[in-house]
């Protein structure tokens, strides 16, 4: 029995940051010294590559690894400043037809010889793609952010992943806007656990920095920001190492440190 | 003269009681209490209503043993009546032997579909996109947001009964209600029930469902 851990990372509704996820917690566990694997089963639409800028090195897919025309270290695609960090696409956008449940087992099999982490990067929905991308994965973490229809739709996939004996099941709640939560105009932290009634593994920040990596090709825990998000995915991947770090507190989140210290005077512990 | 209070199904004595009174003439009035599980606060406020309405009460009687032990207790003349309860002669569509049943462990969650043709106790929350229906009726320990349907192939008697019920839609025999959209009282169960066809929420009574 392999100790590498087979993450899926899933979401209901499309858009709500998958991609951006497995990019950027990929490069922050390879960072902390994880040797990580990035599997783009999302072939459909396929854009890890491009969020990890490297869209122009993609020669093999995990389809000729399989049909044996290629060995797996041809197709693996080592990042350019992150050794620890390998990127490997699942197949051809124009090949829909080919990848099984079968063929993912045998997929991530090959691949938790050798690394620590095998992060699935799984379409939207829960058609067949998100069977057969979840068939090999042992752990999964779903990606919602705070608005009910992915909140209804990732209750949608949790239910099945229950159904598949994928445990454990951990939250990320992506695209918290802290001000518009005090405001009580988006649904809240609480509100969110309270229906999909998971551990939450972290709360992200919204954040503009990560549009402009996501252009850029450059995750965000890449290029040692110190933006909200960058912190918040470094402290994702941090927990889900085992470490327990606090979660961040979104209605602390605009305070600048000298109004953060004021409110911290003022606060009665007794 | 004997004042009969209310069927339970129908009505509660405490709606019911001044009307009752009011068309009494005799001032001596004696009370069947059916099948009412009165308390000595209920017998209490009962016996006020009456001297209030300018009678007098006489003989309490009732098919209930704890009813009939409370007014004893009170000092009142109660005795048992020998007809035999309701509940014991009209056929039951909800029975709770272990076979008719359907106990399930876990949360539904958004597109899953919980059915069945026997009453269904469940131990978890009905998350909002999902649906419960049974054709007796619906039991959840915990929190209904989604859709329960009791009495699926008609049966008008079925009711939903929740820890926390804020559905989207009760839907009871052929009647279909939307939740209510105001937040429930903290720590109080409620229930739905058909009542002049009109799907009405009240706090949940407690019953022995083995007796029913």
């Amino acid at each position: 029995m392999s100790t590498t851990r087979t993450i899926l990372i899933c979401s209901g509704k499309g858009g709500v940051g998958k991609t951006t996820t497995t990019a950027n917690l990929g490069i922050a566990l390879a960072r902390q010294g994880a040797k990580t694997v990035v599997l783009d089963a999302d072939f459909g639409l396929r854009n890890l590559d491009l969020l990890l800028g490297l869209e122009n090195r993609i020669v093999y897919t995990a389809q000729e690894v399989l049909a044996e025309s290629c060995r797996l270290e041809q197709a693996l695609v080592k990042h350019k400043q992150e050794p620890n960090l390998a990127l490997l696409p699942a197949g051809n956008p124009r090949m829909l037809e080919w990848l099984k449940p079968k063929d993912m087992q045998a997929i991530v099999a090959l691949l938790e010889r050798q690394f620590d982490y095998v992060l699935i990067d799984c379409p939207a929905g829960i058609e067949d793609g998100f069977k057969n991308a979840a068939a090999a994965a042992r752990e999964a973490v779903v990606i919602t952010t705070p608005e009910v229809a992915a909140v209804r739709d990732a209750d949608r996939v949790i239910g099945l992943l229950n159904t598949k004996g994928v445990q454990p099941v951990q939250l990320v709640l992506n695209r918290v806007r802290p001000k518009m939560m005090s405001n009580q105009e988006m649904l809240s932290v609480d509100d969110v656990t309270d229906i999909l009634a998971l551990p939450l593994l972290g709360l992200v920040f919204e954040d503009e920095q990560v549009i402009v990596s996501t252009n850029r090709g450059e995750p965000l825990t890449l290029s040692d920001s110190s933006s909200p998000a960058a912190q918040a995915y470094g402290n994702i991947a941090q927990r889900l190492q085992g470490e327990d770090i606090p979660l961040m507190d979104p209605s602390q989140a605009r305070l600048g440190l000298r109004a953060r210290m004021r409110k911290l005077m003022q606060t009665r512990i007794f | 003269m004997t004042l009969r209070l209310p069927d339970q199904r129908l009505d509660h004595w405490r709606d019911r009681l001044p009307d009752l009174l009011s068309r009494c003439s005799q001032p001596m009035v004696d009370l069947d209490c059916g099948d009412w599980i009165l308390n000595c606060s209920d017998l209490a406020d009962l016996c006020a209503a009456v001297t209030e309405a300018g009678h007098q009460l006489g003989r309490i009687t009732g098919r209930v043993p704890e009813t009939i032990v409370a007014a004893s207790a009170l000092g009142l003349d109660a005795s048992r009546s020998n007809t035999p309860s309701n509940r014991e002669l009209r056929p039951n569509p909800v029975t709770t032997a272990a076979s008719d049943l359907l106990f399930h462990h876990g949360t539904l969650r958004s597109g899953n579909h919980l059915q069945s043709e026997r009453t269904i106790l469940l131990y978890g929350d009905v998350n909002p996109g999902a649906q419960i229906s049974s054709t007796a009726d619906v039991l959840v320990w915990g929190r209904l947001r989604g859709v329960a349907h009791a009495g699926c192939e008609g049966s008008t008697t079925a009711k939903i009964v929740a820890l926390q019920l804020r559905p989207l839609q009760l839907r009871i025999a052929d009647v279909v209600a939307r939740g209510p959209e105001d937040l429930p009282q903290a720590g109080l169960a409620e229930q739905a029930e058909l009542k002049d066809g009109v799907i009405a929420i009240e706090p949940a009574v407690i019953q022995n469902f083995q007796k029913r």
